[in-house]
């Protein structure tokens, strides 16, 4: 059933394609919530797996990040995605300012129907700026930290490689921050970096996502309950 | 008070889900992409990690007339080391800007090379350029409307890594927002502003990955 969504492309079918893991226990791999059995108080350790908590993300994934998106969109295919017709800034784009972090956290785990996704920004989890302003002109990047004298030496004839793309070998790739770090189990990174769009949009990497959201879910929920957020998973 | 709660309660929250799912090897795990994927990058994993190659963060946003685009790569590194240029590293900005997201119209590649003691980068494949982009690096390079450039920056992520990483290790709530295990760290990057009438196609939303890949096989 999953491969007769490959050819479909784009948020519908990607939505598609999560509720049938979400459903149908996610085709080749299993999507049984990781395992997060151990303690915490050993850097060795995972954390516990609440007690009784089993919960379903597709809920997370379909929801509405940013009008016209889903979570399933913004993580599916790993790009960053610009819209010339709305505001600049994430998820449209991606600013140096942008708290990345603590949107995508709300995005993955709170009901957007009850919280903004600013939720986590507001309080804030994170630290909420650089340590350096950014520049308002090219190249917009603060200059490094440190002393770093300009070289005097001058070329006009460099020995750029002009072998083909086909000589090199892929070792990383990244669109859409936190994607490959956080939804990605260490399993599959290597296999996921040397993907692409289309390994994503083929749904490639869904299963695995699907397994390690709800594992997180079921591992953040008594204290996003606790603190007073309504999550956007639900019992299964 | 009621904040402060919710902030504690967060973080301890974050942490311990942060633990199951991220922090199964190494150090790795920034929410951005240094030091990933671990098995080549990260030097707690990997006895020849591949920094060169390392793509920390890419970023991309835009003005009424340009486009703007930054992959920073080879960090977060102390501030007294140097610059990382790498020609064995061929780095990719992967651009689509028809209806299919997986098609890549544009890829501009861009390489490092010497001439003696100097240091040059190469841009191609830009859109609105007429042919590849090149000279010394720490250098604004411009080509028409189009400005590219290769250097050390400050790392411009921001997160409190080092909260997550002593969470991890004691149990304990470790987590500060005035913490950025970022500060006073720094990358390689490059940096491109492209006009926007190079690259829009209609209403088609413009998609942008990066990628590095390195000549003769990952080391």
């Amino acid at each position: 059933m999953v491969r007769a969504l490959h050819k479909l492309a784009g948020g519908t079918a990607a939505i598609a394609s999560l509720l049938l893991l979400a459903s149908c226990g996610g085709g080749d791999t299993p999507t049984s919530p990781a395992p997060v059995s151990g303690n915490t108080q050993t850097s060795s350790s995972t954390p516990p797996n609440p007690l009784g908590n089993n919960l379903n993300v597709t809920r997370c994934l379909t929801q509405q990040a940013v009008p016209g998106r889903t979570v399933a969109d913004l993580v599916v295919p790993d790009e960053l995605k610009v819209d010339f017709s709305q505001p600049p800034g994430f998820p449209n784009g991606r600013l140096l300012s942008d708290p990345v972090v603590d949107l995508t956290l709300a995005a993955l785990f709170l009901d957007l129907t009850k919280h903004p996704i600013t939720a986590l920004t507001a309080l804030p989890l994170n630290p909420s700026a650089n340590d350096l302003p950014f520049r308002s002109t090219f190249p917009y990047l603060a200059a490094a930290q440190g002393a770093h004298p300009a070289s005097t030496a001058t070329g006009t004839n460099y020995n750029f490689r002009t072998d083909p793309v086909s000589a090199y070998v892929r070792v990383d790739r990244m669109g859409m921050p936190a994607v490959a770090t956080v939804l990605i189990t260490s399993a599959h990174k290597s296999e996921y970096n040397d993907a692409g769009p289309i390994d994503d949009t083929n749904f490639k990497f869904l299963s695995v996502i699907n397994e390690d959201l709800t594992g997180f879910a079921n591992a953040l929920s008594n204290d996003l309950k606790s603190a007073g957020f309504s999550l956007c998973a639900t019992p299964n | 008070m009621l904040r402060f709660s919710r902030k504690m309660l967060l973080g301890g929250a974050l942490a311990m889900a942060l633990t199951a799912g991220v922090v199964t090897v190494g150090r790795q795990a920034s929410a951005a992409d240094h030091l990933d994927p671990p098995a080549r990058t990260d030097p707690d994993v990997d006895t020849t990690p591949d920094k060169a190659a390392d793509i920390a963060d890419i970023y991309t946003w835009f003005t009424p007339t340009d486009l703007i685009i930054a992959m920073t790569f080879a960090g977060p590194q102390a501030a007294s080391m140097p610059p990382t240029y790498d020609r064995d590293v061929l780095y990719t900005l992967n651009i689509s800007n028809d209806a299919d997201p997986t098609t890549v119209e544009f890829p501009i590649n861009v390489r490092f090379g010497q001439d003696g003691a100097a240091t040059g980068v190469q841009f191609t494949g830009i859109p609105g350029t007429t042919g590849p982009i090149v000279g010394p690096v720490e250098s604004d390079l411009h080509q028409g409307n189009v400005i590219a450039r290769a250097g050390l920056f400050d790392d411009p992520f921001f997160f409190d890594l080092q909260g997550f990483r002593a969470t991890r290790s004691s149990g304990r709530l470790m987590f500060d927002h005035t913490r950025n295990f970022f500060n006073g760290q720094n990358d390689t990057a490059i940096v491109l502003q492209i006009p926007r009438s190079a690259i829009e196609n209609g209403s088609n939303p413009i998609r942008i990955w990066g990628s590095t890949a390195r000549f003769g096989g990952q080391i």
